[in-house]
């Protein structure tokens, strides 16, 4: 208990320090800004952001790209609620009561619980991710290449359960990733693979290269086809703190969304996405009048922004402590630690106490800076909300192109971004959907390397995998979890929960 | 791949084929499935105490296939979408802008095709991406794009150049940097 005061204290005096501190901010502040604007996600902005942070020390770096992932859990409340459009993919739900709350005229209230759930959420999950951590790395020593492998195939159903439509299109997507993962050198042997001779791609393709193309240029493309009708609420905005009795109402909903986002999002899979779907679902379920929702209930509010801030912070967890990003984003992180030459993984905490420690303190500061950010500042990105989409599409596609020009100084992964732009409109086109995909490009590599020494270890026995005890009871729940998928019932159920 | 596009609507009148957009995912899997394979060919299995360099992609390209030829079965027993409408200006713009940026940033020379790009840097291939770009969007004003393009430009050398100090070509025909 003492040793996790003393952790925390080690992380404030590196959060703290002006330097980090200022990143800490501009992280949260552009994570702000690009969850108000619907259209530019965290994934396409820290590929963006990535060249600049070459120039900064490993653990301010790796704070502003944190501050950018959940400042943008914060922004994307603020659309949903002004404009009925999610800024984000984790405010969806926020959308159907957040509005309505804001057409009656409680923008205000709707905000004020939005951000106050946000903070006490991620105030509670950092407090899970600095008591975790430590036997939580412990546990991952204990992980053999076997186990890892399963664990990372069990992350990988809960992709397939939670993508829309059809299971079998996620599992191709799955699989196609993973294909796209093996292009370039082989590790062991040294052999070229699926390059075609190309020696651009002898190295692999760059994550942010598809990540940029697949979720910047592709989205930008699809929004053109789509024209949302954009009412920003033309009421005042109103009083922001909401009453004690509305205080009353959230208070268990926010505890409630806070605990089920932190579960979620420690599963290795993109659990965080599915935190407010089921937050949402238990708050109509456990309420008095279920009727109520829809029409601008509080707790339709609180409960899903708490478990989407909440979710974005464990989601850290598997990162930091196994060495698995479990979404593009976290993904997206490893290529910053790669380049200031950190190895995620179990080892952090031990050999690089200061970075482990340091990013978790600056989670609980940037969630006090992003009240502020978020609250009294909320003239300036209703004024923002305001900006035509015909003026703010080719700015994105702008700093997409010297952000992807800037990570190699090369114009070809820019040409390559514009393929995985059309590669991606094609998914969409096709029905698949991308985000499945991204993450078996994000597990291919380490599955492969995983999947190898296994195999050397057991001399070629696929029993191991099996037989280990935790491997075989990771494989097992990801064979029950794909089986649930396909049955009907459980198909009806997760459709209706993605159109509600 | 835009001859497979069929027009959307009038659901009733569907022959065999029940699931058009499920037939075309799976023709595509397919088709990248074939490639990979072809790409991996001379690629080395190994054996299971020690996989070679082509065990994932061939496996990988398998099963990919697979699930094409599945996506191809259902799509005549089971009813799904229709094929959407491919729009032809987005793409063109969007991707055009971008392509344009790359060829003219630091240029490009393609002596086949007998075509040069000068190298112009951000002060002229931003602006150019810009109002190439936005012609992708049918409400565009000229007047309004112009001038925003110049100033959304100034805003980026500003912060990308001066203040991060990223190694971007500015205008190497004018300042040499």
């Amino acid at each position: 208990m003492w040793d996790l005061f003393g952790n925390l204290a080690l992380g404030m005096s590196v959060a703290l320090s002006p330097m980090n501190l200022g990143l800490c901010f501009l992280g949260c502040l552009i994570g702000t800004l690009i969850g108000v604007l619907p259209g530019v996600g965290p994934i396409a902005t820290i590929a963006m952001l990535l060249p600049i942070t070459f120039g900064l020390p490993p653990v301010g770096a790796l704070i502003m790209l944190a501050g950018i992932y959940y400042g943008a859990q914060y922004g994307g409340s603020t659309a949903a609620i002004l404009v009925n459009i999610p800024g984000e993919a984790t405010a969806v739900v926020t959308v159907l009561d957040g509005h309505q709350m804001a057409k009656q005229g409680r923008a205000g209230v709707a905000l004020g619980i939005a951000a106050i759930g946000s903070f006490i959420a991620g105030t509670i999950a950092t407090i899970i991710i600095s008591a975790l951590g430590a036997p939580l790395t412990k546990m991952a020593l204990l992980f053999g290449p076997a186990d890892y492998f399963s664990l990372m195939v069990l992350g990988l159903m809960f992709a397939v359960v939670l993508a829309r439509g059809s299971v079998a299109k996620a599992l191709a997507m799955i699989i196609f990733g993973i294909l796209l993962s093996t292009v370039g050198t082989d590790l062991e042997t040294g052999e070229e693979r699926l390059t075609f001779g190309w020696t651009e791609i002898s190295d692999g393709i760059d994550f942010a290269v598809i990540a940029m193309g697949m979720f910047g240029f592709a989205e930008i493309i699809r929004n053109l086809e789509n024209p949302e009708a954009r009412d920003v609420v033309k009421m005042k905005v109103g009083r922001l703190l909401p009453s004690g009795a509305e205080f009353r109402q959230s208070a268990a909903p926010i505890m409630r969304g806070t605990f089920i986002g932190s579960i979620l999002g420690l599963l290795p899979g993109n659990g965080a996405v599915l935190g407010p779907f089921a937050s949402y679902t238990i708050e109509k379920k456990l309420a008095d009048d279920p009727k109520r929702f829809g029409t601008g209930a509080i707790e339709g509010v609180a409960g899903p922004e708490s478990a989407n801030n909440a979710g974005a912070q464990t989601a850290f967890i598997p990162l930091l402590t196994l060495g698995i990003p479990p979404n593009a984003v976290m993904a997206l992180m490893v290529g910053a630690m790669t380049i200031h030459g950190i190895v995620p993984g179990p080892q952090i905490i031990s050999k690089q106490p200061q970075l482990f420690w340091g990013m978790i303190a600056s989670m609980w500061l940037g969630n006090l800076m992003l009240l502020i950010i978020n609250l009294p500042l909320i003239g300036l990105w209703v004024r923002l909300l305001r900006v035509p989409y015909r003026l703010m599409f080719p700015s994105i596609l702008l700093f997409c192109c010297i952000g992807i020009y800037s990570v190699n100084n090369s114009s070809i992964d820019v040409v390559m971004t514009a393929g995985f732009g059309l590669f991606g409109y094609a998914l969409i086109k096709f029905g698949f959907e991308p985000a499945p995909m991204l993450l078996g490009i994000v597990l291919g590599k380490l599955m492969e390397e995983k999947l190898r020494q296994a195999l050397v270890i057991s001399r070629g026995s696929f029993m191991a995998f099996i037989e280990r005890p935790l491997s075989g009871a990771l494989l097992f729940l990801a064979l029950i979890i794909i089986v649930v998928a396909l049955l009907p019932s459980i198909r009806k159920s997760r459709d209706t929960v993605f159109v509600e | 791949m835009n001859d497979v596009t069929q027009q959307d609507g009038d659901d009733g009148r569907r022959g065999l084929l029940k699931s058009p957009q499920d037939f075309a995912a799976g023709l595509f899997l397919i088709f990248f499935a074939a490639l990979a394979l072809y790409g991996a060919y001379g690629l080395k299995f190994g054996q299971m105490r020690g996989i070679g360099p082509g065990l994932m992609p061939k496996v990988t390209a398998v099963l990919l296939a697979a699930f094409g030829v599945l996506l191809i079965v259902t799509s005549f027993t089971s009813r799904g979408s229709l094929l959407e409408r491919w729009s032809i200006r987005g793409p063109f713009f969007i991707l055009g802008a971008v392509l344009l940026f790359a060829a003219t940033i630091r240029g490009a020379d393609f002596p086949s095709l007998g075509i040069k790009f000068p190298a112009l840097g951000l002060i002229v291939s931003g602006p150019l991406a810009v109002i190439f770009s936005s012609f992708a969007d049918k409400t565009t004003r000229w007047v309004e794009v112009i001038i925003f393009a110049i100033c959304i430009t100034a805003f980026c050398v500003g912060l990308f150049k001066y203040m991060l100090r990223l190694p971007i070509p500015l205008a190497p025909w004018w300042l040499g940097y």
